[in-house]
């Protein structure tokens, strides 16, 4: 990487270590934030709110923006489409079934909706790469299939998950509708960790396989002259992409758009250089989501606006921009 | 007894593809440092054999023997190794040339190896040879046609192998940098199989010529053999003289015009 390419992602982990600092003093309460990091605080009760809620909630709007902006960035390098994002390959539909399904059965087990929608959704993922993968045999091409294969398990998932909520009361309905509109109040540690693990193995496979990356970005018969093993990079790294937007879903619901947004704000900014895209896409989304959700939490306090619906308005007012933005001069 | 000059054998190979071609059977060998040719009208199957050969294409019957190994059953990296291939078309990329010089290393490298000073050195050689030692940081979106395919060329000359499988090589390239090529390629020892529509260029440059007509092997052995005045109507078509050219001793083809 060149010391300009460094400079830039180290001026973007700036902009985030300011973003959490920032993030941590924004909230209903005000909190000593430097008497709480150093220990010096006594009173309990700011220190519970800051190390059992707002501290996990800053950190775990961070992980989850870095890890959906990864997967977006990784997923349009591997499909060389720069539309996909994390919510192809029937994800949050099949997270959504999840969901649904256990607010149904179980609706006073709190656990119980994040651990199913982990659930739909690495079922979702792993119906996909098994049927994209039968296909593929059969002589389909590997990449178009898998497209349209996510697409499928998509919709069908979908309308189980509206029969069962046409079929159901309408507080189960409230109840899901609200989860997929996206929300980070039931962040805690865990969560943090899970995530926190997952968003690491992936970046350290990626810069482990840049040169792999590289060859699969460019073209599948360019990577197999140069001796990449296709088929099981690819497998590997769609199965990371699969992990990690499971468990950004499951705690946090549906939050659109960061995926796809992010990693097309980076190549404007940075170009489109392997390394600089991944690690500044995880940057950039997780500097975007801390601040969406600060936004989210602070703008009507002490309600609450789903964060969802943020990214979504966003991630629209972006994308009309690059499109006047592209028109040529003569228009 | 096995001729261990003999460096890749194709094996009575066969491959249907989905629009009815049938290519092969075909049964040839390339022997060590030669220069082959593959020579055919479009269509003629000569990129899809150029794939087969290089693994990415399974033929569905026969073989392809890479110094004695069935090619299918290598190991990825140790057949790039051995084996590089340049396609015909390559999509353009936010790719640096140095970058993609790098991807050329790959199968030299384990996943945690950076790039050595022999590397660099190697780069920077390959580079030169291909007349791009100023372009090294250049994006390769930002170069010629002919300047991207020369880089492409520089890609395969650092991934060592043995043997280079080109698919029109010379595309794109003007007539000194088509000329320095092939005298690059022919001076490196290395054994080579190019397509060519410059039927001339191959003549001067090719030990061997390969001629392809729908998927089958019309003719092999050297320029002198294959550059038949029939042969040529046969395969492209238009009538042909064929003497010998004034700057040496290989063969000079020169296609009668369509009526003007």
């Amino acid at each position: 990487m060149t010391r300009q390419r460094v400079l830039q992602l180290l001026l973007l982990a700036g902009a985030l270590a300011v973003s959490v600092l920032t993030a941590l003093q924004i909230g209903v309460v005000d909190l000593p934030l430097w008497s709480l990091l150093t220990g010096q605080a006594t009173d309990p009760l700011p220190q519970q709110i800051f190390w059992q809620l707002r501290l996990p909630r800053v950190l775990l709007a961070g992980l989850a923006g870095a890890a959906l902006a990864l997967c977006g960035a990784l997923l349009q390098l591997l499909s060389r489409n720069e539309l996909a994002d994390p919510y192809l390959f029937g994800v949050v539909s099949g997270a959504a079934l999840g969901a649904t399904i256990s607010s149904l059965l179980f609706p006073a087990l709190a656990l119980a909706l994040p651990a199913a929608a982990f659930a739909g959704a690495l079922i979702a993922i792993l119906l996909v790469l098994t049927l994209a993968q039968r296909a593929t045999t059969q002589g389909m091409q590997s990449l178009s299939t898998l497209l349209l294969t996510g697409l499928a398990v998509s919709f069908c998932a979908s309308a189980i998950a509206s029969l069962l909520l046409y079929q159901a009361d309408s507080f189960a309905a409230n109840r899901i509708m609200f989860w997929l509109m996206g929300s980070l109040s039931h962040a805690d540690w865990l969560a943090v960790q899970l995530l926190a693990v997952s968003l690491a193995v992936t970046l350290v496979v990626c810069s482990l396989g840049r040169r792999q990356l590289m060859a699969l970005a460019w073209s599948d018969d360019m990577a197999k002259s140069l001796g990449v093993a296709v088929s099981r990079w690819r497998l590997l790294l769609l199965l990371l992409c699969a992990l990690l937007t499971a468990v950004v879903v499951a705690y946090c619901g549906g939050i659109g758009f960061v995926g796809l947004m992010i990693p097309h704000l980076i190549r404007l900014l940075f170009g489109g250089q392997i390394l600089t895209l991944l690690f500044g896409s995880a940057l950039g989304g997780a500097i975007f989501l801390i601040w969406v959700d600060t936004a989210a939490r602070s703008a009507l306090a002490p309600q609450e606006l789903p964060i969802g619906i943020l990214t979504a308005l966003c991630g629209s007012a972006f994308f009309l921009l690059l499109i006047s933005r592209r028109r040529s001069p003569n228009e | 007894m096995t001729d261990t000059s003999v460096l890749l054998q194709c094996q009575k190979v066969q491959l249907q593809l989905p629009g009815g071609f049938v290519l092969g059977p075909l049964s040839f060998a390339l022997e060590a440092g030669k220069i082959y040719g593959l020579l055919g009208a479009n269509g003629a199957g000569k990129s899809t054999l150029l794939q087969v050969l290089a693994a990415l294409r399974s033929p569905d019957q026969g073989q392809v023997l890479l110094q004695q190994q069935p090619l299918q059953q290598l190991e990825p990296r140790a057949r790039a190794r051995q084996l590089a291939y340049l396609s015909q078309q390559q999509p353009p990329t936010d790719m640096t040339v140095q970058q993609l010089l790098q991807l050329g290393l790959m199968p030299h490298k384990a996943l945690w190896q950076a790039d050595s000073r022999a590397d660099k050195a190697a780069m920077e050689a390959a580079l030169s040879q291909v007349g791009l030692a100023d372009k090294a940081s250049a994006l390769l979106r930002h170069l010629s046609g002919g300047e991207q395919q020369r880089a492409h060329l520089a890609r395969v000359l650092v991934q060592q192998a043995c043997i280079l499988l080109l698919d029109e090589p010379v595309n794109h390239l003007d007539i000194r940098y088509q000329h320095q090529l092939l005298a690059t390629l022919r001076c490196s020892g290395l054994t080579v199989l190019a397509s060519f529509h410059d039927i001339n260029l191959a003549a001067a440059y090719c030990d061997e010529l390969l001629m392809l007509q729908h998927g089958e092997l019309l003719a092999a052995g050297t320029p002198a053999q294959v550059l038949q005045p029939q042969l040529l109507e046969q395969v492209y078509g238009r009538p042909c003289l064929v003497d010998t050219s004034p700057f040496g001793q290989h063969c000079r083809v020169t296609f009668a015009p369509e009526c003007r």
